[in-house]
């Protein structure tokens, strides 16, 4: 009995005309800025081996990821994630001299009720990632690529907040508490849960500047004066590294001009596991999600078998467009374009000067309806042409507003 | 300049939320008049509320529908909401238990417990999968919990408890404590940065009360 075959399964969409002609534009906008910067493009499947995607840290969970099996029985997922196969194609396919790699992806990536979709279950990601480097220039570089991005949509009303990982693992090394216990306070500094924060922190001997800034996790976002208030004695050489970390990338954002679309967040530690320095996040008016993420995450390459530095990002080109929608700054594809019909016997003529116009770059199209004007005008209204120009057997031409 | 959007629990929790929004300065008159329109707005600060089931409230925060709520640690347990959980306001504490018949009592590592019977689901299924590392059943119910193990539908239950009477009157006692719940105020993770100045305004507000 066919009982699904009217449906599209849960979390994916069909994208229809108008939308996906807005999707399409806004991803040549993405690949051309990315281009222009020096990314180069690349495609991997979008099957892959689970292996790929499994780590014992629990990196992407086994229940998020669509899984089966190929013809000889190996377990098989549709990407969730697009970094990871490039960290592998880094491993694999990229030589020593190849680096520093400037790569960027435009693709579907999948996963079951994962949040970057707007929990979308397909999702398009675009992304650049460096290879090969470890300057602040290069985490520096990538956040201004985010930032271009961004702009390059259409949304000006944007933030994007910079964190570093490091900074909380320094602090949490130095205080002493188990990895439960860690695990416990990084939960509720990721909620800004200061009472929480506070009730575990009470239940240990911790030196006091140290606690201080501990409890003071949560609250440390904003702006980046925030890094000179914190005073790097007895917080441990990591955290203080961090510290210095963020503030040389800081200073690089200033010199390329973008110090008022960047914010600090000290706050930021989800995907610790996985991020290795500095993290940030886009957000704009009008979704509740981030728009973009990334970081640095120099032990993701050596998974794969080589040590390699990498730092990057990815934009969710579902959540922009949604973005644009409800900023209402959706741009209406609109290229005219012309619907040729033709008294009889004008055929050939016709079908001339519509290749004539085609060749120049207008939208148009040979009424192929043949059933009057009034058909040939309602047709026309529904495609958004402008005009609708008919041929008559002596070659002169009539133009009709549809 | 932007509304900020304010989902407020429908029920127990109305009264007292609203109490703590008016003392932060922010005129609920709308609300209280009882009308039937579902979005109500204090013109002035440019501030606009709606009452929603409270299980919703996490939801319309999550996606950004609202940017602030007032909503139970009970609910935001259950929906497991990705927000950030600005306050605890203190009000509407209770403890969200396993309970079950005083047999059972400091027993419950020695017995196997199969079915636990809840208006809670994925807070139970958590705590006995992650603290007590036991696959069991959860049954899923709507109301009066403490009929289950009565009538031998489960033999556990977990749910929240106020005073404790209730259980106590049908020969139940708490086994175990799962957490401590209140009141709290939770607020969308963009709007957090994108309003950080007016959210943060009413935050402190609210704070200064409790």
């Amino acid at each position: 009995m066919k009982r699904w075959n009217l449906y599209t399964p849960e979390g994916v969409q069909d994208i229809l005309f108008t939308n996906c002609t807005q999707k399409r534009m806004l991803e040549n906008k993405i690949r051309r800025i990315f281009r222009l910067n020096g990314y180069q493009e690349l495609e991997t499947p979008t099957l892959e081996f689970f292996d790929v995607f499994y780590s014992e840290s629990g990196l992407i969970k086994q229940e998020s990821m669509y899984k089966f099996c190929d013809s000889k029985g190996r377990l098989l997922v549709l990407r969730p994630d697009l970094t990871v196969p490039i960290a592998r194609v880094a491993a694999t396919k990229l030589k020593e001299e190849d680096f520093p790699v400037k790569c960027c992806y435009i693709g579907n990536t999948f996963s079951f009720d994962e949040i970057g979709g707007g929990r979308q279950n397909e999702f398009t990601q675009a992304g650049c990632e460096i290879l090969g480097t470890a300057t602040p220039e290069s985490d520096a570089e990538v956040v201004a690529m985010a930032v271009e991005a961004i702009k390059a949509t259409g949304i000006e009303d944007f933030q994007v907040d910079i964190g570093q990982v490091e900074f909380f693992k320094g602090l949490m090394e130095e205080s002493g508490l188990s990895p439960a216990e860690i695990e416990e306070v990084r939960e509720f500094i990721d909620l800004k849960d200061f009472v929480s924060v506070e009730q575990v922190m009470e239940r240990h001997q911790v030196e006091e500047t140290l606690k201080h800034l501990i409890l003071d996790l949560p609250k440390l976002f904003g702006s980046k004066d925030i890094l000179q208030h914190i005073s790097c004695r007895n917080i441990g050489e990591r955290a203080a590294k961090a510290i210095e970390n963020m503030k040389c990338i800081l200073e690089i954002l200033e010199d390329r001009g973008l110090a008022r679309c960047v914010s600090v967040d000290l706050g930021m530690v989800q995907s610790l596991n996985y991020y290795t320095g500095i993290v940030f996040r886009g957000y704009t008016h009008g979704v509740g999600f981030p728009v973009l993420s990334g970081g640095r995450y120099d032990n993701l390459v050596s998974k794969f078998g080589k040590n390699c530095e990498a730092t990057g990002f990815s934009l969710g080109i579902n959540m922009v467009l949604m973005a644009l929608e409800r900023q209402k700054k959706t741009a209406v594809p609109d290229d005219g374009g012309c619907l040729v019909t033709y008294e009889e016997g004008a055929r050939k003529l016709a079908n001339d000067f519509c290749q004539a116009l085609i060749a120049n770059g207008m939208p148009a199209e040979l009424d192929i309806l043949q059933k009057g004007m009034d058909a040939a005008r309602s047709y026309a209204r529904s495609k958004r042409y402008n005009i609708i120009i008919k041929i008559k057997r002596d070659g002169s031409r009539e133009e009709i507003l549809p | 300049m932007r509304y900020i959007t304010i989902a407020l629990s429908k029920g127990r929790l109305t009264e007292l939320s609203l109490g703590l929004l008016e003392g932060a300065g922010i005129d609920c008159t709308e609300l209280k008049d009882s009308s039937r329109k579902l979005i109500l707005s204090d013109e002035k600060n440019k501030i606009r509320f709606f009452l929603a089931k409270p299980s919703d409230v996490p939801v319309y925060v999550e996606y950004g529908a609202a940017d602030i709520g007032i909503v139970g640690k009970d609910t935001l347990l259950e929906e497991g909401r990705d927000l950030y959980e600005v306050l605890n306001l203190g009000f509407a504490k209770c403890k969200m238990c396993v309970a079950g018949p005083s047999a059972l009592e400091g027993r419950m590592d020695e017995v196997s417990i199969t079915r636990v019977a809840t208006k809670y689901p994925e807070t139970a299924r958590k705590y006995f999968r992650h603290k007590r590392k036991e696959s069991v059943e959860i049954i899923k119910l709507s109301g009066s919990v403490e009929l289950a193990p009565l009538v031998g539908l489960s033999e556990v239950i977990v749910d929240v408890v106020e005073t404790g009477r209730t259980l106590k009157e049908n020969g139940l006692v708490v086994l175990d404590t799962i957490a401590d719940i209140s009141a709290r105020m939770v607020v969308n993770r963009v709007s957090m940065k994108m309003e950080s100045e007016r959210i943060g305004k009413i935050i402190e507000a609210i704070r200064s009360q409790l």
